[in-house]
């Protein structure tokens, strides 16, 4: 399964601005942090292109990485065939070492720099969205429990192929984003930053959820 | 510190509460009480300190994950009420340094006087979590760095007169390769009060040494605690559960832990830390730890990791221990030592195995086992090979259904013969034999066995005595917790596993409800077209193998339009019914009028191609319903109402639109297909129609539906049937 190693054109993928909401217009490339209570705490990359770095202050950069590495160091992207990662410096995709765009599968190890690594997994057949998950010690900054890399939906609940993995709740709660907005999904009742909604709920950068057994909330970085 | 009588009547009153809240569930898991947390993200109730999420409800009360303004990340505790003792022990331990405890960093007051425990946060998993990563047990080499890094860290506090008190897997983590220990210096009580859930308080009692119960609290406990933790880390279940807090308390009193799981190294040493008694325990966690055999850590062995999602995470776990101390000193005694244990484990496994296999009717079983086969083996064929299989099979069985199901018929009347008698035996069975169970959890003991053992007297009783209405009140406690599965943790692991799939649906579904309807047609378009040209291929296909020396177009044509029309028939509601699940009878209702339709295409196209029927004379011999009769000309062919009737009846049978749903288990079922050929037959006996071609449209319906819906399965991840995003 791990023979993704073969190089591919580079591919143009634009990055798409997405949350464009009155709360922030230059939002091309905002970035938000999931804080899941009792679950952890997520760095939501909406873009359809990703550069990591390393976290330097004052840093600009999208996926800032506390950990010995150039300060743009790869580029992860998204088209419709699924993922891409760029090397632009030192970069290993399953212990080899790549030096042109090379496709990612699910489960692929993606090495960066001498010791950073981490485990690429798009956990949910239905979904575009992936995850990476920190094999070694380090973190991002601000630091978190994983990065999401989010495409249309985000799905968090009690099932092991949810992008956020919420074994203790009650059912699955759905982030989504439609026509540049940010919208959160449940078959249950939700409070949204205080107001009661069925089905739908608009959310904003900073909106903090709650329901019957769970609760979370968005922070913008 | 602490009076000892204070101590056992909080505690008494602790596991009252318990059992009062806790009725014994038979087979419900107990519910995880949801956690709320006080203070959203974002929240500042402490002068310094901004809240980010919750992380969860520990000894005392709720803990976060906060940042202080200057940037460093905290785990902050909140302490209400100021619980004088309760600060006074995280006082007491303020200033202990040790590479294996949490740091201490501060305890500071808020505004409403409440007090906060401001100390480092501990970014890995907890032991806890490992373990659920492992339901057979965690290698022995990992085991051993855990107990390694717990046994110093518990050592350390020992040396500082310092009695930990709540030892458990939800308080040891793994930051950074360092093992570390939480929660010490607060757990004066047992750490389930009103304020904490029900998970917790059970949670709790699974480490809790039998003489705690009389108040006593010495390092002892600890060590007893050490001995449950290991004997879990290697099989990955503590050695006594219960379905409720009080009898998971008697088993720590009376039972004898079953060592048969452990491997032999690490029997003798969980046997003497789980010494009933405290005095014959090791009398020092390092006289404990220098008792484990140091040679596990050198040998590479694993056992197989059962849940897959986890199993790159653990991939990674032998080079974190791929240094561990202990020394490459003894090797062949290593070597042997470590094959006993993965020889126990394999045998504790397959004991396990054993048990959890279902025991029902035999018969059944073993057409289900028979069934399973096949499908497996139906699973690993290549798609061609599978619709050759599936159109010779159905043909073979269209041409000698008169025999099949003269065979068939006799035999499922007696089974469900046998079936009825058997089980009016049965049940007359288990009521006689059940009668406590048959009062059910509401009977729960009015008064508590655990009272009765003597947990109240507030005395160290002798322990023959004590022993001896522990008993009695086990007995009682056993003859009212309904015998099931009895390990609820093994219980819920099991359910999630079989939920597992269930689970992936809802949320599949979920996906596939927030698809645009735009999508939904531009997939349509192109499952129609390719049903179309599947149906004519296969109609072709058909029309050869039934053998005619001359193929007759028009019939040939016939069966090519009603086959796509019906396919179309069938995809077209069902892909506005993806995802959700509507109501049945609604549906079934919509599929006979669509049902209606595809007849009345049917007849259209048999009447405007002038299709013969070179069977009809048979038909004619079939045909004794008053009512059919209307149906057939004098000739015996099918008229308007007997395609109608035949067409309209095959769509109300079959629930069409589960072979087009996207989660359906496998891309094309040969027991889909079956159950339309069937289906079609049935149908067939109550009006008539000409064979083979009625079974053949409904085999050439499913089959083609069946290839052109999307399909994903929970192991591939690329089907992205919610629509590019």
């Amino acid at each position: 399964m791990f023979d993704s190693t073969h190089p591919v054109s580079s591919q143009s993928a634009d990055c798409v601005p997405w949350i464009r909401n009155a709360v922030n217009n230059a939002a091309a490339k905002s970035r938000l942090l999931l804080w899941v209570d009792a679950v952890g705490g997520f760095f939501v990359c909406p873009g359809n292109e990703i550069h990591l770095g390393q976290a330097v202050p004052d840093s600009t950069i999208d996926l800032p990485l506390l950990a010995d590495l150039s300060r743009h160091h790869a580029t992860i992207r998204r088209d419709e065939e699924g993922y891409t990662i760029e090397p632009l410096r030192d970069v290993r995709l399953n212990h080899e070492r790549i030096t042109a765009t090379s496709w990612i599968n699910d489960g692929s190890l993606i090495e960066l720099g001498p010791a950073l690594r981490m485990r690429f997994t798009r956990p949910h057949p239905l979904s575009a969205t992936a995850r990476l998950d920190f094999v070694s010690h380090h973190r991002t900054q601000p630091s978190s429990s994983a990065v999401l890399l989010m495409a249309d939906t985000c799905i968090l609940g009690p099932s092991a192929q949810n992008h956020v993995v919420c074994r203790e709740w009650p059912h699955d709660v759905v982030l989504h984003r439609q026509h540049g907005g940010l919208y959160c999904t449940s078959a249950a009742q939700l409070e949204v930053d205080g107001t009661r909604h069925r089905g739908r709920a608009p959310l904003n950068m900073h909106s903090h959820v709650a329901g019957e057994g769970f609760s979370f909330s968005l922070e913008e970085i | 510190m602490l009076s000892r009588t204070q101590a056992t009547a909080q505690d008494i009153d602790v596991i009252d509460d318990a059992m009062e809240s806790h009725p014994t569930h038979a087979d419900d898991q107990p519910r995880v009480g949801p956690v709320r947390f006080t203070y959203p993200s974002g929240a500042r109730p402490l002068d310094g300190y901004t809240i980010k999420r919750g992380i969860g409800r520990g000894g005392f009360g709720e803990v976060y994950f906060a940042v202080s303004d200057g940037g460093k990340e905290v785990a902050l505790k909140l302490i209400r009420h100021n619980l004088e003792i309760e600060l006074r022990g995280v006082t007491h331990c303020l200033n202990l340094k040790h590479a294996n405890l949490i740091a201490l960093y501060d305890v500071k007051e808020d505004e409403q006087g409440n007090s906060w425990v401001v100390m480092e946060y501990a970014v890995g998993d907890s032991l806890e979590e490992i373990i659920d990563r492992y339901p057979e047990g965690l290698p022995p080499e990992e085991a051993f760095e855990w107990m390694q890094g717990i046994a110093a860290g518990v050592s350390y506090l020992h040396d500082h007169g310092i009695v930990h008190r709540d030892l458990k897997p939800g308080n040891i983590f793994r930051d950074d390769g360092q093992i570390k220990l939480g929660d010490y210096g607060l757990s004066k009580f047992i750490s389930c009060s009103r304020r904490s859930g029900q998970t917790e308080s059970i949670g709790t009692v699974h480490y809790m040494a039998p003489e705690v119960a009389n108040g006593r609290y010495g390092k002892e406990i600890d060590i007893y605690a050490l001995g449950i933790i290991l004997y879990e880390m290697l099989t990955g279940q503590v050695p006594f559960e219960g379905e409720s807090v009080g009898e998971v308390l008697m088993k720590h009193l009376t039972a004898e832990p079953s060592l048969d799981k452990v491997p032999e190294p690490y029997r003798a040493v969980i046997a003497r830390a789980l010494a009933k008694d405290p005095q014959t325990r090791f009398a020092t966690v390092s006289e404990m730890f220098n008792a484990l055999p140091p040679t596990a850590a050198t040998i590479g062995y694993r056992p197989p990791i059962k849940e897959t999602r986890y199993a790159h995470q653990a991939d990674e776990a032998p080079q974190a221990a791929s240094t561990p101390p202990g020394g490459a000193g003894s090797g062949g005694k290593a070597a042997a030592g470590a094959t006993a244990a993965a020889a126990a484990m394999g045998a504790a496994a397959a004991a396990q195995a054993g048990s959890s296999a279902f025991d029902d009717e035999p018969v059944w079983r073993t057409i289900r086992d028979g069934w399973r086969g096949a499908r497996d083996s139906w699973d690993g064929l290549n798609t061609p090979t599978k619709i050759v299989v599936a159109i010779v099979g159905c043909s073979a069985l269209a041409y000698n259904a008169e025999l099949v199901l003269q065979l068939i018929v006799p035999l499922v009347v007696l089974y469900v013969l046998y079936r009825i008698v058997r089980n009016v035996v049965l049940q007359h069975e288990t009521r006689k034999a059940a009668p406590y169970a048959a009062r059910g959890p509401g009977a729960a003991p009015a008064h508590s066995p655990a009272r009765d053992a003597g947990l109240d007297t507030t005395t160290y009783q002798p322990a023959q005595a004590a022993m001896a209405a522990a008993e009695q009140a086990a007995a009682r406690a056993a003859a009212m917790v309904p015998k099931s599965s009895g390990d609820w943790r093994e219980a819920s692991r099991r359910h999630w596993k079989k939920r597992g799939r269930r689970r992936w649906r809802e949320s599949a579904a979920e996906a596939l409800v927030v698809k645009p309807a735009r999508q939904r047609i531009a997939d349509l378009a192109g499952s129609m077209i390719m049903a179309a040209v599947i149906g004519t291929v296969m109609s072709l296909v058909a029309v050869l193998l039934r053998g005619e020396t001359s193929i007759e177009k028009e019939q040939y044509a016939w069966l090519t339009i009603t086959s796509v029309v019906g396919a179309w028939a069938v995809l077209i509601p069902a892909k506005f019914w993806e995802g959700t699940r509507g109501d049945q009878t609604l549906r079934r209702v919509t599929m006979l009028v669509i049902g209606l339709g595809v007849g009345a295409a049917a007849y259209g196209a048999s009447e405007l191609l002038m299709v013969s029927y070179t069977d009809s004379a048979e038909l004619q011999h079939f045909s004794k319903f008053n009512l059919a009769e209307k149906f057939y000309d004098a000739g015996g062919a099918p008229q308007l109402g007997a395609f109608l009737a035949y067409f309209g009846a095959l769509f109300v049978a079959i629930r069409w639109w589960k072979q087009a749903d996207p989660m359906r288990r496998t891309r094309l079922s040969v027991w889909g297909v079956g159950a339309c050929v069937l289906a079609a037959w049935v149908v067939d006996f109550l009006w008539r129609f000409p064979q083979p071609w009625g079974v053949m449209v409904a085999a050439i319906i499913s089959t083609s539906v069946q290839l052109v819906s999307p399909h994903a399965s929970p192991e591939q991840s690329s089907g992205d049937l919610a629509g590019r995003e």
